[in-house]
C-alpha cells in the first residue's frame, strides 16, 4: 500500500492534472489538463514522469478540508494488457513548481 | 499515509468489492486498503482537538479573541501580525474586513446559540489576509482562516463578503463537532452546513428575515466583467453564474441531478446545492429570521452526536427531523416543514 514507486507507463498512458477544492470551486477553474503519452516524445514523456516522480514525496490521501485546494494526477494507463487507474493527489502548498507549471502551461515543445 | 489512491477512492463499496474480484493484484491491495479505510471512518470519533500549535489565548465568553496578520502576498502563515482585539482599524480594507467579518461570526454564534467561539471554549480566531499573488481563493487550515486577494478579474478579495468568511469559521465549527468527512455525500453536508451558517451570520448582521435574503454564497466576491451574481445560490442552486468563461453554476438542486464525479473530492461544492435547497425550503416555509428556528435544528443535528461523520443526506436529514420534533413537538409546523423541504428535494427520510 506503500507505494511510493512510479507504476510502469506505457506510451497508451494519459495523464491528466487539474486542480481542485477551494471555497469558490468551479468546474472551469480547475482547467484541467489532458496529456496523451502517445502525442509526446520520449523527452517529454520523461518530462512527465519526472514531474510525477517529485509528487510522490508530498502526495497525501485525505485532501481538500474546508476548502484547501489540492492537485489531482489522474494517471490512466494498461498493466498486463489491463486498464489500470491511479490518482495522486497533492495539496496546494506542497505542490512542486514543477507540477504547477506543468498544469498551467503544458509541456515543453521539442 | 498513501501516495498513490485508486480511483475506488471516490466510488461506492459495492464496486470497490467488484475491484477486489477482478483487479490486478496492487488494484487488489488499494482496494482492500481502500475498503479498511472507508470502514474505520463508520464510528464518530466526537470531536478531534484543534491542533493549534503556538494558539494565541483564548477570549473571555462572549468576546471574540482575533489576531488578524498579513502575509504579503506570500504563501506562508499566520504572516505578519496587523491588528489584535481591540485595537484601532489599520486603513487596510482586508485587514480590517477581515476583523470585523470575524467580530459578526463570533457574535452570531454566540447571541444565536450561546457558542463561545470554533470550539466552544474561546478559540482565538486567527485570520490571514493577502495571501498568495491574486489568490482566488479563502479556506481554513484547521487552525486559522486564509484569505486571498482575489485576481481582480473574476475575484475581488475574499474578505468583502461576510458569508464567505462566516462559512470558513463554520468549517472550523464542523471540524470540532461532527467533523463530517470531506469526500462525497457527508463532505457536500460539511460543504452545505458552512454555507448555511455563512449565509445565517449575514442575515444576523443584517436583521433579515428569511423572506428579505438573497440566500447567496460569495455576493459581490465576482467582478463586474463576470456574468453572475455570487458563486452560489441556496434558493435557486445552478443559477449564481453563467459567464464565458466560468460556464454556468452546475450545482444541484434536488437528488434527481445528484452529480457523481471524482473531481473536487466528489463533488462537495457541487452537491451541497441539494441540502442548501433543502435548508432554504426550511427556513422560508417556518418564517421569521431563519437562524432562530431552522438555524437552531441545523445547529442541533450538528452537534447530535449521533450524526456520523460519514452521514450521507437521508442520514442527516433524518436527524434535523428528530431535532425538530424534539425541539419544537412532533406535530408542529417547524417538524413539517423540515420533512418537506426534504421530500422537495428529493432526499427520503429514512422511517
Ligand atoms: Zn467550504
Amino acid at each position: 500500500m506503500n507505494q511510493r514507486t512510479l507504476p510502469p507507463l506505457g506510451p497508451d498512458t494519459v495523464v491528466r492534472l487539474s486542480r481542485q477544492g477551494g471555497v469558490a470551486a468551479m468546474p472551469r477553474l480547475a482547467a484541467p489538463r489532458e496529456i496523451q503519452f502517445s502525442d509526446c516524445s520520449e523527452d517529454q514523456r520523461g518530462q512527465v514522469c519526472a514531474v510525477l516522480e517529485r509528487c510522490l514525496p508530498v502526495a497525501e490521501r485525505a485532501v481538500g478540508g474546508a476548502d484547501q485546494r489540492f492537485f489531482q494526477v489522474e494517471l490512466r494507463y494498461r498493466e498486463a494488457n489491463q486498464p489500470s487507474e491511479w490518482i495522486i493527489t497533492v495539496p496546494e502548498q506542497r505542490a512542486p513548481g514543477e507540477l504547477v507549471e506543468l498544469w498551467k502551461r503544458g509541456l515543453r515543445t521539442g | 499515509m498513501t501516495p498513490f489512491r485508486p480511483v475506488a477512492g471516490f466510488i461506492p463499496p459495492y464496486l470497490l468489492d467488484r475491484i477486489i474480484e477482478r483487479g490486478s493484484e496492487r488494484q487488489r491491495a488499494c482496494a482492500r486498503g481502500t475498503l479498511q479505510h472507508v470502514r474505520q471512518l463508520r464510528p464518530n470519533p466526537g470531536p478531534p482537538g484543534l491542533q493549534a500549535r503556538q494558539a494565541p489565548a483564548p477570549g473571555r465568553p462572549g468576546q471574540p479573541q482575533r489576531h488578524i496578520h498579513d502575509a504579503e502576498q506570500r504563501m506562508e502563515l499566520p504572516g505578519v501580525p496587523r491588528r489584535s482585539e481591540g485595537q484601532a482599524e489599520t486603513g487596510d480594507a482586508a485587514v480590517d474586513e477581515a476583523y470585523e467579518a470575524l467580530g459578526d461570526t463570533y457574535r452570531f454564534f454566540w447571541d444565536a446559540y450561546g457558542r463561545d467561539s470554533i470550539d466552544g471554549r474561546g478559540f482565538a480566531l486567527i485570520g490571514t489576509v493577502h495571501y498568495g499573488d491574486g489568490y482566488e481563493n479563502a479556506f481554513w487550515n484547521g487552525e486559522q482562516m486564509v484569505f486571498g486577494d482575489g485576481d481582480g478579474e473574476i475575484f475581488q478579495r475574499f474578505t468583502r463578503a461576510l458569508e464567505v468568511v462566516a462559512h470558513e469559521l463554520a468549517h472550523g465549527v464542523i471540524e470540532s463537532e461532527a467533523a463530517l468527512v470531506y469526500v462525497n455525500q457527508s463532505g457536500a453536508l460539511n460543504e452545505s452546513i458552512s454555507d448555511v451558517f455563512g449565509v445565517l451570520t449575514k442575515q444576523y448582521r443584517l436583521g433579515q428575515r428569511a423572506d428579505q435574503a438573497d440566500w447567496l454564497v460569495g455576493a459581490g466576491l465576482l467582478t463586474e466583467r463576470v456574468r453572475g451574481r455570487a458563486l452560489r445560490s441556496m434558493a435557486e442552486p445552478g443559477s449564481a453564474y453563467d459567464d464565458p468563461l466560468l460556464g454556468r453554476d452546475p450545482q444541484p438542486a434536488h437528488m434527481r441531478d445528484f452529480i457523481v464525479t471524482r473531481d473536487d473530492n466528489g463533488g462537495v461544492h457541487l452537491n451541497s446545492g441539494i441540502p442548501n435547497r433543502a435548508f432554504y425550503l426550511a427556513a422560508t416555509a417556518i418564517g421569521g429570521p431563519a437562524w432562530e428556528r431552522a438555524g437552531r435544528i441545523w445547529y442541533d443535528t450538528l452537534l447530535d452526536r449521533r450524526l456520523p461523520n460519514d452521514a450521507d443526506f437521508a442520514t442527516f436529514a433524518g436527524l434535523t427531523l428528530t431535532q425538530a420534533r424534539a425541539r419544537f413537538g412532533d406535530a408542529s409546523a417547524e417538524a413539517r416543514a423540515v420533512a418537506e423541504a426534504w421530500q422537495t428535494v428529493g432526499v427520503e427520510i429514512d422511517p
